[in-house]
């Protein structure tokens, strides 16, 4: 009978938890799905903004296919024209066609320079490199506190406050282990990019480590289309502007 | 009164409001994403450098032993660079036509045009590419060497990140794609002719070399190997890697075997002698990035081919034979020489065997966006002279990047470093991408 009871109270206990746990990791997918499709192509316009106004802007065409597959070629100015960016999961590289081969890069650093960092500029799913910690619900909608899954990951922790209707992001915090903020995006603008994709078109972003500056991001054509795996090869990044 | 108080204070709410809307409206003007099957680009480049000379080191008496007061040497250099691109179904025409111009008050000027890359791609699948033409194959991990690089021209370790001259060749790239550990194999097959005409600078004539790489992203490593044989250059194999340990920290190394490489050295009395041995080259590298964005890159380079301490100071001996020779008799005979051994090697950049490379750059400090400050050392580890490059690069100008660095040479005598013609060098180099 003790057993029973025992069996009955662990139930109670771990039976919600496990369940609300279940609830998170399944909206976070549910987000990384009401953002992109999992395969798709897309546009992008970076803008990085000064404190005095001054603007500096770049436009990428990016390709993604399942959790872990990206890459980006500049399109404009001419100066970073036919770089391109390609990332494997924690692998990333850069090409710059007249320099050489491409090279490894870091989530942390930034081709671009400003508030978006290349983990920003390349990146994945959300559940692929986080785990839900807890969901909470407040003024309306989801707080989602994600953990990141490996040491590699380029935020320990993100909080995701998201629409209840839509699923789909308003703000994202990003932040150290020590609970320390890094940046915040903000996503505005949902627009319908049509085949079923409506998301929102601009993420704005801003850093305490930043002050006064601004990055901006205006998503463009962003259509389903799926790709082979030979697409996100390092031998195939001289040739990304192709697929275009 | 009050009312005008109140209908400005309305006027500059509203103004506020507009501006804080005209803020946050961002446009994308979808025409500027427009494929065309044809591009132009083009890069210009002034780059004013002045000299200062150090009069007692060798290869200053090798170049100005007839101008020999000269303490300073001014130096314009341009560079156009031109590119076209048009793409008709799976076929693609890519040319890159660059022309280096320079002038000095000591030789005056001098004009270099060239193609750099001229070449008809052809992708009949995602996973094939075809290319036949001049262009660079880019093999290698390191950042200042690369001593795997079988089918390219040296890379400048001062200025690695220039754009470079290819070679005629024709060659194609394989790609596969798998799950598990092994991600990616691709396969990169390269015929390089030469001819009278035809990559005739690389080495003997009337050969067609083969060269090969077969690259592999195995448990997230890259890995490389390669080979060159076909007689112009002593047969060669490598091997190169590349890492990501963490989010910050990339370690990458290459590795060389050149078989019965022949070189010129000079003995203690300065005869010439041909000595022939297999070489072994290797490079190890990494990069890492603080927490405050300051990313470091050190680099070892050994090569067996390299001259040993010995062999260079009989070369810097050879030359201030000659001099003294030319200053007192007038005779160009040893000087002669000596211009003909610092052509076939002694004088190309890290002769020697051993360097260290070390490169560090800090993003944007003091929150000055697009601003990178830098400072590079080219160390001699066997003689201990080196080459330290204070830099300051901007390109916070739209398609405008502007550097400013010097070069400092410290060395003693008979290193090399310290035999270079300069003491210093400052330099400005202007650069407008269009």
């Amino acid at each position: 009978m003790l057993k029973i009871i025992h069996f009955f109270l662990a139930m109670v206990i771990v039976l919600p938890v496990y369940a609300f746990a279940l609830d998170g990791t399944k909206l976070l997918l549910e987000i990384d799905r009401n953002l992109s499709p999992e395969s798709y192509e897309s546009y992008r316009k970076l803008i990085n903004i000064e404190p005095s106004g001054a603007k500096k802007e770049f436009t990428l065409f990016t390709v993604k296919k399942g959790t872990d597959k990206v890459a980006s070629v500049f399109l404009a100015p001419a100066s970073e024209k036919g770089r391109s960016t390609l990332r494997l999961g924690d692998n990333m590289w850069l090409n710059i066609p007249n320099v050489g081969k491409p090279i490894r890069i870091t989530s942390l650093q930034s081709v671009v320079g400003g508030v978006f960092n290349n983990a920003d500029i390349l990146q994945l799913d959300y559940a692929a490199e986080y785990d839900v910690s807890k969901v909470e619900e407040e003024d309306g909608g989801y707080l989602l506190h994600l953990k990141a899954k490996t040491k590699t990951v380029a935020y320990d922790q993100i909080k995701i406050r998201a629409d209840k209707q839509k699923k789909l992001p308003t703000k994202i915090e990003c932040l150290t282990e020590a609970g320390m903020l890094i940046k915040t995006l903000y996503f505005k603008d949902v627009k319908d990019f049509g085949g079923g994709i409506v998301r929102p078109a601009v993420i704005e972003t801003d850093s305490p480590l930043y002050k006064g500056y601004k990055s901006v991001m205006i998503m463009a054509k962003v259509k389903k289309r799926t790709f082979k795996d030979e697409v996100f090869t390092l031998t195939f990044m001289p040739n990304l502007e192709s697929l275009r | 009164m009050k009312r005008f108080g109140i209908i400005l204070l309305a006027m500059l709410l509203s103004a506020m409001s507009s501006a804080t809307m005209a803020e946050e409206t961002y446009t994308f003007d979808l025409s500027e994403i427009e494929k065309k099957p044809y591009s132009f680009a083009g890069y210009v480049e002034t780059r004013p450098v002045f000299y200062g000379l150090d009069t007692d080191a060798a290869l200053y008496k090798l170049r100005f032993f007839d101008d020999a007061n000269r303490r300073t040497l001014w130096e314009a250099n341009g560079r156009v660079r031109l590119e076209g691109n048009y793409e008709k179904n799976i076929l693609r025409v890519f040319g890159r036509l660059n022309t280096d111009l320079q002038y000095n008050d000591h030789i005056h000027g001098s004009e270099r045009t060239t193609f750099y890359e001229a070449y008809l791609s052809a992708k009949p699948l995602t996973s094939v590419k075809i290319d036949f033409g001049k262009k660079t194959m880019k093999w290698g991990k390191g950042y200042a060497w690369n001593p795997v690089a079988f089918a390219d021209r040296p890379k400048d370790p001062d200025d690695p990140e220039q754009a470079m001259e290819g070679y005629i060749v024709a060659t194609a790239d394989f790609i596969r794609s798998f799950d598990g550990p092994l991600k990616t194999v691709s396969v990169t097959p390269v015929l390089f002719p030469v001819y009278e005409h035809v990559n005739s600078d690389f080495g003997q004539n009337n050969k067609l070399n083969a060269a090969g790489r077969l690259y592999f992203l195995f448990y997230d490593t890259d890995i490389d190997v390669m080979f060159m044989t076909g007689g112009s250059r002593p047969d060669r194999y490598g091997l190169d890697f590349s890492r990501n340990l963490t989010t910050n920290f990339e370690i990458h190394g290459e590795y060389a075997w050149l078989k019965n490489i022949r070189k010129t050295v000079l003995d203690s009395t300065v005869v010439s002698n041909q000595v022939e041995q297999d070489a072994h080259s290797f490079l190890v590298g990494l990069r890492y990035l603080t927490s405050f964005d300051l990313t470091a890159i050190v680099e070892f380079y050994s090569n067996s081919a390299g001259f040993n301490r010995d062999e260079m100071k009989n070369f810097y001996s050879l030359i201030s034979r000659g001099f003294d020779a030319y200053q007192i008799t007038g005779d160009l005979t040893g000087l002669g020489r000596a211009g003909q051994l610092a052509e076939s090697g002694y004088a190309r950049q890290n002769a020697m065997r051993n360097y260290l490379y070390v490169r560090l750059s800090q993003k944007e400090p003091f929150e000055i966006l697009y601003f990178t400050p830098s400072l590079t050392c080219m160390i001699n580890t066997d003689d201990l002279s080196a080459n330290i490059m204070p830099e300051l690069l901007y390109t916070g100008i739209t398609n405008l990047e502007l550097r400013l660095r010097a070069g400092i040479i410290t060395g003693k005598d008979n290193t090399e470093f310290g035999e270079k013609q300069n003491d210093y060098r400052i330099e400005l180099r202007a650069g407008y991408y269009f």
